[in-house]
């Protein structure tokens, strides 16, 4: 009777793990569906976020007064501005606002509720409120400085003088984005300008809206059937947080996801091999770096810093661990940018590091505490440049976890990270690497690689990334960066750059149109499924 | 005359249970109420020690210092240790339980969406492991030495000693990648999220609610393989210990008496020797409960399911305190009621506790 018992519960469930459930094999012709890891996102909000996948699902429900082509990423195109005017002395921009545009509430967009957002971002002051308050923009000129004279008629003037396209590539970021003022009025809550109703709804004009949020589980958008340049042909947007890269590539192969955002370099490898998709690796304007602390009197010393140079294995590296997240680049200037070199001066070679060590009067080698972020490449970076500062004499004490906090405090003797710039121009990587106005502890320049790393770049190479900022020229700006790029090599800085950074997905071959956005704008709207 | 008799011998006496009834209730809250509090406390505690800063978690590691201090005050990070608990502590009594920096929403919000995802998961494991594991104890103790038994012990310890996380991706491999039986992850097909949205969080029973039947059929297809795979390991478990219960039962001299009376195998085997293991099957089922409750965290990271497990760990890598303390509390108070409830069942089922 027992066996009888449990026989039959063994038949009951095996029958129901063979129903005939459809097997899906393909997601369907009108829908795109992301596998993403949402464990970064924090919030919808386009004046409050700083990170690549809500920025991603940003650059889709809203529009900016700029665009910047995936393939045009430094040349500003007419976005919700139809047309601009720069004045003669170069601050004063003048935008036409392109009418016909309509929020996802059916309200009009005008000229206001570009004001209205643009003096939002900068009134909040969160962290991406930067892209403008790094021209002079505060919460006590904005005001005067942005304003909206006709519906469609916005006037932005810059406090000083910069060259026009670090002011219309701002006007281009996620965080410029155009929200619907009037939608918002009645949302705000103790003063917040609607910060906490933003968090998980959207108010925007873009392509899509949001139609489901739940944080760290899935996102779904719908095509926004009015929008100013046609219905798009995904009728809705998906994504589904998959935080196992493993768990993206099944499922990429089987074809149950469109798109794979977060695989690790084997998934990858074998993703490219499998044929079913296409990897696409998207420069990101940052770098892989190890920032060595100036306020230590060994790394101070520059031939230690040079030796450092010749302790990575950057041909090593290339073809494994960075193959899918970075390309070898030494100098300061992303490769696309003005100023770029493409020369990488340095190999892996101990005896030359070890000689510099000699010189520097270290000939025995020292020991430092290495701090590192245990993840993908990160930490293989770190370990290999372990093992070959060992064979120099240098004994590094790795230790992985979340070391940030005391990388901003100067809490730290070696540090290696990835940064990654939003603003696609020398000017944002430099000002980073190779600005720092005031080393002293108490400036608490803390946004800034410089200031953390208590390096007291050269003058001539801060002065000279000012000048190129403020330069209208192009060639001569263009001339301006080549030199700095020169400077800062050979200036051994304490910010070891390696390889700038990539961002790699996966997409299947029938999906067209998606195309990774080195200012992470990827657009959905652009997408359409072949057979 | 009896009756005024029994009345003053019955009065002192039922005042005197009331009152010993009374003294255990408050007893029993007064233990649960350290309980939570000492659980709160440990893990504030904990969350304060880990070295993941709760700002730049929040506020990404570019921001400016300005930036940066605002938000440590927003989060009220500025006061000291004992008055953000005093804060917290009275937050929670008033049952909030703050907002989450990861998903923006109040705690008790996600929890209220990803905890019946677990339960889902970890009741329908528990009804399988117990369906499949008490049967097969009992049988390995019945015929204890005969293949049965081997049979059930080697399943019974691979189960133990199978990592669920390995089992999971070795599932998925086969019956996902290679046949296409199972859904690869998730609660449910892509195509059918957002068409039910019922009363009680579990996609199974709402959507039989709301009649839809093709959102059923997606959650069950779904559910299934993470619900087996942490079946097993119960029954690994249950099995395991219902075998040694009924061996020690089956060794009882009321269960010769009941043979040498002539009763058949069925008769002493369920009416006799089972009936006297039920009390000790309930406490380990609803440990076993209790265990899968917070312990499906693996299963919900291989399969992409969406539930406290993965809420909590999302949480702790991103020091989102409210969350973690949140989720903590749930548990502890989940698990307190269940034990509570074996507790209360305990006297329906076994007269000596009365």
């Amino acid at each position: 009777m027992l066996r009888r018992h449990f026989l039959s519960l063994a038949s009951a469930v095996a029958i129901m793990t063979s129903l005939p459930f459809a097997a899906i094999a393909a997601t369907p012709k009108d829908q795109l569906v992301i596998a993403t890891n949402m464990s970064s996102m924090r919030g919808l909000d386009p004046h409050e976020l700083n990170q690549l996948e809500a920025a991603e699902v940003v650059a889709n429900l809203y529009e900016r007064l700029i665009v910047l082509p995936a393939d045009k990423i430094n040349e500003p195109q007419p976005g919700l501005a139809e047309s601009w005017t720069i004045s003669d002395d170069g601050k004063t921009f003048t935008f036409k606002i392109r009418s016909g545009v309509t929020f996802h509430s059916g309200n009009a967009l005008t000229a206001k509720d570009v004001e209205w957002s643009l003096r939002r971002l900068v009134k909040l002051g969160l962290a991406p409120s930067t892209d403008l308050r790094q021209w002079g923009f505060s919460a006590d000129n904005v005001d005067s400085l942005i304003r909206a004279t006709d519906e469609q008629t916005l006037v932005v003037e810059t406090p000083e003088v910069w060259n026009a396209d670090l002011i219309l590539l701002s006007l281009a970021s996620f965080s410029t984005s155009v929200l619907d003022s009037a939608f918002l009025a009645d949302k705000a809550k103790d003063g917040d300008m609607g910060r906490e109703f933003l968090q998980t709804a959207d108010a925007g004009s873009g392509p899509y809206s949001l139609r489901t949020w739940r944080a760290n589980e899935t996102l779904i958008a719908e095509a926004y059937a009015d929008y100013w340049q046609g219905a798009p042909a995904m009728r809705r947007v998906i994504l589904r947080h998959m935080p196992e890269s493993s768990a993206q590539r099944l499922q990429i192969e089987a074809g149950d996801m469109d798109v794979a955002t977060r695989l690790s370099s084997t998934d990858l490898s074998a993703l490219e091999t499998g044929g079913k998709v296409d990897i696409q690796k998207t420069p990101g304007f940052g770098f892989y770096y190890v920032a060595l602390n100036q306020k230590d009197e060994i790394l101070s010393n520059p031939k230690v810093r040079e030796a450092f140079r010749y302790l990575i294995d950057y041909d090593g590296l290339s073809k494994t661990v960075m193959k899918y997240y970075g390309t070898q680049q030494q100098s300061i200037i992303p490769a696309g940018l003005p100023g770029a070199i493409t020369d990488n001066p340095y190999t892996l070679d101990i005896d030359k590091a070890k000689q510099l060590l000699t010189e520097a009067g270290y000939p025995d080698g020292f020991s430092k505490v290495y701090f590192a972020t245990p993840v993908t490449p990160e930490y293989e970076v770190a370990q290999t440049l372990q093992a070959n500062a060992a064979k120099a004499g240098i004994k590094l004490d790795l230790q992985g976890g979340d070391h940030i906090g005391k990388f901003r405090e100067r809490a730290f003797e070696i540090f290696s990270a990835r940064s990654g710039e939003r603003l696609p121009d020398p000017h944002s990587v430099l000002a980073s690497y190779a600005t720092n106005a005031n080393n002293a502890d108490e400036a608490k320049l803390t946004g800034l690689l410089a200031w953390r790393s208590a390096w007291d770049v050269p003058k001539e190479i801060q002065d000279m990334v000012l000048a190129a900022a403020h330069e209208t020229d192009k060639a001569k700006r263009a001339d301006l960066y080549t030199q700095i790029n020169k400077a800062y090599l050979a200036s051994s800085p304490a910010l070891v750059t390696s390889f700038q950074r990539t961002d790699a997905k996966a997409v299947r071959k029938e999906v067209k149109g998606y195309t990774g956005h080195s200012t992470w704008l990827t657009r959905w709207d652009t997408v359409t499924k072949g057979e | 005359m009896i009756s005024s008799q029994a009345t003053t011998v019955k009065g002192p006496g039922s005042g005197k249970k009331l009152l010993s009834g009374a003294r255990k209730i408050a007893t029993s809250f007064a233990v649960i109420l350290t309980t939570l509090l000492g659980l709160l406390v440990i893990t504030f505690v904990i969350g304060r020690l880990v070295p993941a800063d709760p700002v730049i978690a929040a506020i990404g590691d570019q921001a400016d210092q300005v930036t940066y201090d605002r938000v440590y005050k927003e989060m009220g990070l500025d006061r000291p240790l004992y008055v953000q608990f005093g804060h917290y502590l009275a937050d929670v009594v008033r049952l909030d339980f703050g907002q989450s920096h990861i998903t923006k929403n109040t705690v008790s919000s996600d929890l209220a969406r990803v905890f019946p995802a677990t339960i889902e998961l970890a009741t329908l494991a528990t009804l399988i492991g117990a369906g499949f594991g008490v049967p097969l104890g009992v049988i390995s103790a019945v015929r204890k030495g005969t293949w049965v038994d081997h049979l059930g012990r080697v399943v019974g310890l691979l189960g133990y000693s199978t990592p669920i996380f390995w089992l999971g991706t070795i599932v998925i491999l086969i019956f996902y990648a290679k046949f296409g039986l199972i859904p690869g992850g998730g609660r449910i097909d892509i195509y059918n999220e957002g068409l039910v949205e019922g009363p009680t969080g579990s996609l199974l029973l709402d959507s039989i609610l709301a009649g839809e039947w093709e959102v059923f059929f997606s959650a069950l297809h779904h559910v299934i393989a993470p619900a087996l795979i942490l079946g097993y390991a119960a029954m690994a478990y249950l099995s395991r210990m219902s075998r040694s219960f009924m061996l020690e039962q089956l060794r009882q001299e009321y269960i010769l008496t009941a043979r040498a009376k002539g009763l058949g195998q069925r008769a002493v085997v369920w009416r006799h020797a089972f009936r006297n293991i039920r009390v000790q099957l309930l406490t380990v089922v609803a440990l076993a409960y209790c265990g899968l409750l917070d312990g499906t965290v693996l299963i919900e990271t291989v399969f992409a399911w969406p539930g406290l497990g993965q809420y909590l760990t999302s949480a702790l890598f991103f020091a989102d305190m409210n969350a973690v303390l949140g989720s903590v509390l749930l548990i502890g108070m989940i698990s307190i009621a269940i034990n509570l409830l074996s507790d209360i069942v305990y006297r329906f089922i076994d007269p000596r506790t009365r």
